[in-house]
């Protein structure tokens, strides 16, 4: 068994994304059921995509590595750990030879656990198993062994059920979606700093009664919720920061613009090209979607969608708007920080929108715990980063010769990857089992106790709810 | 005659669910007869993006004051209730 995923990593390594994954998505959708036509077009969509972000990943990396570089030089100030936002994690994650395996692997747990009546959740999402895949690509990169990456993504396809199952009746109470729960791990992993803080501002005096209200942020600071527009600026500072003494007047100018449209291109290509990976996989999911299904009985299960459902919520637009410039003023002051904002600022009311229940939409308490969070998260990135860069040289991507270090918010800032790697990396399969024993016992401890689970994590008691 | 009408697709990417959702009822109307612009966007741009929109699609919450007739809609992602929604789609687009 070693020996066979020893060889397939080296195959995923050697061929790369671009040409082993169309043949396992094929493999698997006409598995799944899809027509044979269908899954031969989605698989070479898939492929097409991958070439499609590694152009725009290369345009975007030569301009900030070459921006951050001048701006070492300029002020001495490392910032040299570029956010290649989650489009590219993504598809370094199904890129990764944990990536081939991560949908049967996804399904087979979600089955399992249905069978055994441990979660309630069906996960439909396969688009969004690629963060299963992404941890479990950083433990091969941290670990070398495909086996452990395999164990880890099958651990966090569990753990997404358990959070989805937890938040459930919080997230149809507040967002007003029936039937719904959401196993999406980079939105969950805010959920236990949310309540604890929470728990802390209802203490303090004075702070416990600040409310922001939501319409005046959005009006105000809409142009940070434009992804263009918010390239194009950043580019611009950026720019200005690298390249003001970078010779005469009209060179300065060229070289500044020229920094600010190509970051605007690459925020607006980038995600394009990660739509068109996302449309291969379109059948693939619809199959799986069915596979599943079928399998499942006729038991009301809650059906686990992405948490983008949630983003068009005023609270989570409004305090994540509030959190793009409090995100980039971080990564200047935090001390130790390498991390440069960029790409993924336009995902920030992803890693916010959980908290909106705990705390009731309130945007003060919901900037305070998305602050908080972001904080850890640049050490989680900081630390991460050497992983992430490895693992996208090994799906195929081509770092830029400027010998940057890349990384995301999501998933890069996840204090869960930087948990699982952690304790592979220093316990090898005694971390494997620590892990599984932890998330198996929050599973245990869910089951005895759902109804406390579920106040705390922002449901409303009704006449239903009952101690379990 | 076939109809020919532009609708604006929004999630909270504007690449992951509304993809999603964009395919499934474009399908769904052509075999009614109604041939549509598929425009897709973030929710948080959906007022830049209005220009000649018939009709917005989108599966998390909206502005309620857009001005265009706007249905917000999970059907296409849990299959609860497709039939329904691709109904009332269509009565929207005709009306």
């Amino acid at each position: 068994m070693d020996a066979f995923l020893s060889g397939l990593k080296g195959a995923v390594d050697t061929l790369g994304a671009t040409v082993l994954l169309p043949v396992v998505i094929f493999i698997i959708a006409v598995i799944l059921g899809a027509k044979a036509g269908k899954a031969f077009r989605a698989a070479v969509t898939i492929g097409v995509a991958f070439i499609g972000i590694n152009l725009v990943l290369g345009l975007m990396l030569g301009a900030i590595g070459d921006a951050a570089q001048a701006i070492v030089k300029n002020t001495g100030i490392h910032r040299d750990i570029v956010d290649v936002g989650w489009p590219s994690a993504a598809a370094i994650a199904f890129g990764s030879s944990v990536g081939l395996w991560v949908i049967p692997i996804g399904i087979a747990v979600n089955v399992l656990l249905l069978v055994t009546r441990l979660t309630r959740t069906l996960n439909v999402d396969v688009w969004n198993f690629w963060h299963f895949a992404f941890i479990g690509s950083l433990t091969t990169a941290a670990t070398g062994s495909l086996g452990y990456g395999l164990v880890a993504a099958a651990l966090m396809a569990a753990l997404a059920l358990l959070f989805a199952d937890w938040s459930a009746r919080a997230v149809q109470q507040f967002y007003g979606v029936p039937g719904v729960s959401v196993p999406h791990l980079a939105s969950a992993q805010i959920l236990p700093i949310a309540i604890v803080l929470n728990w802390l501002i209802e203490r303090i005096p004075g702070i416990n009664k600040i409310d922001v209200s939501t319409e005046t942020v959005e009006r105000r600071l809409g142009v940070f919720g434009e992804p263009v527009v918010l390239g194009l600026f950043i580019g611009l500072i950026l720019g200005i920061l690298a390249f003001y003494n970078a010779g005469d007047f009209s060179t300065i100018i060229a070289k500044v613009l020229q920094t600010g449209m190509t970051l605007a291109a690459s925020m607006l290509l980038l995600p394009r090209m990660v739509k068109i990976l996302m449309e291969g996989l379109l059948p693939v999911s619809e199959a799986a979607h069915e596979f599943v299904a079928k399998r499942a009985g006729d038991r009301e299960l809650l059906v686990g969608l992405d948490s983008a459902i949630l983003i068009g919520h005023p609270a989570a637009i409004s305090s994540s708007l509030i959190l793009v410039p409090i995100a980039i003023l971080l990564s200047i002051i935090l001390p130790g920080n390498r991390v440069i904002l960029f790409a993924d600022l336009a995902v920030i009311p992803f890693i916010v929108a959980l908290t909106a229940p705990v705390l009731r939409g309130n945007v003060f308490r919901m900037v305070i715990v998305g602050t908080v969070t972001l904080a850890v998260g640049f050490y989680v990135a900081n630390a991460l980063a050497p992983l992430f860069t490895s693992a996208a040289t090994a799906s195929g991507f081509k770092m830029p010769a400027n010998a940057v270090q890349i990384t995301s918010i999501v998933d890069g800032f996840l204090w869960i990857s930087y948990v699982v790697v952690e304790a592979i990396q220093n316990l090898a399969v005694a971390g494997l089992v620590l892990l599984a024993v932890i998330i198996g016992g929050c599973f245990w401890l869910y089951r005895r106790n759902t109804a406390a689970w579920e106040r705390a994590a922002g449901a409303t008691d009704d006449e239903t709810a009952e101690a379990a | 005659m076939s109809l020919q009408k532009t609708v604006l697709f929004a999630c909270g990417t504007g690449i992951a669910t509304s993809t999603l959702v964009s395919h499934a009822v474009v399908e769904a109307m052509k075999e009614r007869g109604i041939k549509i612009d598929a425009r897709q966007c973030k929710t948080t741009e959906v007022r830049s993006m209005l220009t000649g929109v018939d009709l917005v699609i989108s599966t998390t919450q909206l502005p309620t004051d857009l001005g265009v007739p706007a249905i917000t809609t999970l059907a296409f992602l849990t299959g609860r209730g497709k039939p329904e929604t691709l109904d009332k789609i269509e009565a929207t687009l005709r009306a």
